[in-house]
């Protein structure tokens, strides 16, 4: 769920626009910088951007009966990195809040401060975490996905702690945190799992593809070969 | 899945209009029933930007009403939310369901809120369903978003609809075939669908950059913007 048109006081409205900025920016040279280097990868990252947003635009089963959808910025994150994925997000929620109604352009810079950047970066450090103390990429990316969605609600927790801090913001974090657990933590674990079997169906199918991007474990490396 | 709000941004009578104008009129609109927090403001630019959609865009009711419901259900229930457990004001009415009450500064709280997503909402309506994404892009460009981005959102965009056709065939042909029997073969279907859909993307962006190098790309892609009237 991402924070609606309006929703937020404008300033702080504001204040997640400008702390965004900088890192999508970052993103934007680094973009830059790969494209001038090597021009097929444009194709790729429009490709891969509305890979994300038609998995985000999917909605998934889940636990509680209540239907939601997948962010996708986990798996983004590990294939990109998380500079590149802030710009994908960007445009992508930028999207959605145009085709879709979902989200707004007032809040836009809230939603990309957790769906973009908290999200993507926690799943791309946990996956290099875990890949590097050699357990299976398998296990790796259940733990980016999950850690990647529960991270975002966890940020937009905070966000609306902090526009709502009625009547202290600690009252409030507890609140808004609790609601979201009670909905987002079935869901993140339904992404781990559905993340799961994308990457094994993807590992067996065209393990090149993951081998040249420089994602599995060093044992898988060699397994696969 | 498919997406009205695309199609209607196409087909309807303000389309054809100046993109500048039409965001000159949303933005601003939208900005300032965010900044004023009014409620009688609000009412307004609801009731002026409904009519703008439904009687001058001539955008039928019933597809507005679609547009509007889902935000109305999520708008409702976190504002009752907001309502029933924020505030620490005067009681004014109590539930008798675990002591929880409504307090007067969290009952304006609540209808404040609603009534700013609501004018606000509007406003993104009435934007997004009388301007297509393309135009939207093109006034992105005029106020110096870098070109990198403007044109890796192009390239989306139209991959977009590529992608949702193939879901399409695919899903059906899962279906036939009862891939979506049980909430099991859901997680199997939906990670086969997404794997294959990932690893047919790779091959698309390739054959685009493939078309796009062999029509003489050089990392621009210029876009014809037609006159509007």
């Amino acid at each position: 769920m991402h924070i609606m048109e309006g929703f937020l006081p404008p300033m702080w409205c504001l204040l997640w626009f400008i702390l965004s900025i900088p890192v999508v920016v970052y993103g934007i040279i680094k973009i830059k910088k790969v494209t001038e280097e090597i021009p097929e990868s444009k194709a790729l990252l429009a490709v891969s951007g509305a890979f994300m947003f038609v998995l985000s635009s999917l909605k998934l089963p889940s636990v509680t009966g209540s239907c939601s959808h997948p962010t996708g910025n986990g798996f983004g994150a590990v294939i990109f990195g998380p500079a590149v994925t802030s710009v994908l997000a960007i445009i992508v929620l930028l999207f959605q809040a145009v085709l879709l109604a979902h989200g707004g352009l007032t809040t836009l810079g809230a939603n990309v401060f957790s769906m973009g950047i908290v999200g993507p970066f926690v799943a791309w450090a946990v996956y290099k975490g875990i890949v590097k103390s050699k357990i299976s990429s398998s296990i790796a990316i259940f733990f980016a996905a999950f850690f990647g969605d529960l991270m975002t609600y966890v940020t937009t927790s905070f966000q609306l702690a902090l526009a709502f801090p009625d009547p202290t913001f600690e009252g409030s974090l507890i609140k808004f945190l609790g609601i979201f657990a009670i909905t987002q933590i079935p869901l993140a674990i339904a992404e781990g799992l559905l993340t799961v079997v994308i990457w094994n169906a993807l590992k067996d199918a065209k393990p090149k593809i993951l081998e040249k991007l420089n994602l599995l474990s060093s044992k898988e490396v060699g397994a696969s070969k | 899945m498919n997406f009205d709000i695309d199609y209607i941004a196409h087909n309807n009578k303000l389309s054809q209009m100046d993109t500048y104008l039409k965001i000159l009129i949303a933005i601003p609109i939208m900005l300032i029933a965010l900044i004023a927090d009014n409620l009688l403001l609000d009412f307004v630019v609801f009731i002026v930007m409904a009519i703008g959609i439904t009687i001058v865009a001539k955008i039928s009711v019933k597809h507005y009403i679609k547009f509007i419901s889902i935000p109305f259900i999520f708008a409702f229930v976190s504002c009752i939310f907001l309502i029933f457990f924020f505030g620490k004001g005067e009681v004014i009415f109590e539930t008798g369901i675990f002591g929880i009450v409504v307090r007067d500064d969290a009952l304006n709280l609540g209808v404040y809120t609603f009534c700013r997503v609501f004018a606000c909402f509007s406003c993104l309506g009435f934007l997004t369903l009388t301007t297509p994404i393309s135009d939207l892009l093109h006034f992105l460009h005029r106020l110096y978003v870098p070109k990198i981005l403007i044109e890796i959102a192009l390239l989306m965009y139209t991959t977009i609809f590529i992608f949702l056709d193939q879901l399409d065939v695919m899903r059906n042909a899962q279906e036939t075939r009862l891939g979506y029997i049980g909430t099991k073969s859901t997680y199997r279907s939906l990670g086969f669908l997404f794997s294959n859909l990932f690893i047919r993307s790779l091959e698309k962006s390739e054959t685009l950059q493939n078309s796009l190098n062999s029509r003489g790309y050089d990392g621009e892609l210029p876009i014809y913007e037609p006159s509007k009237k």
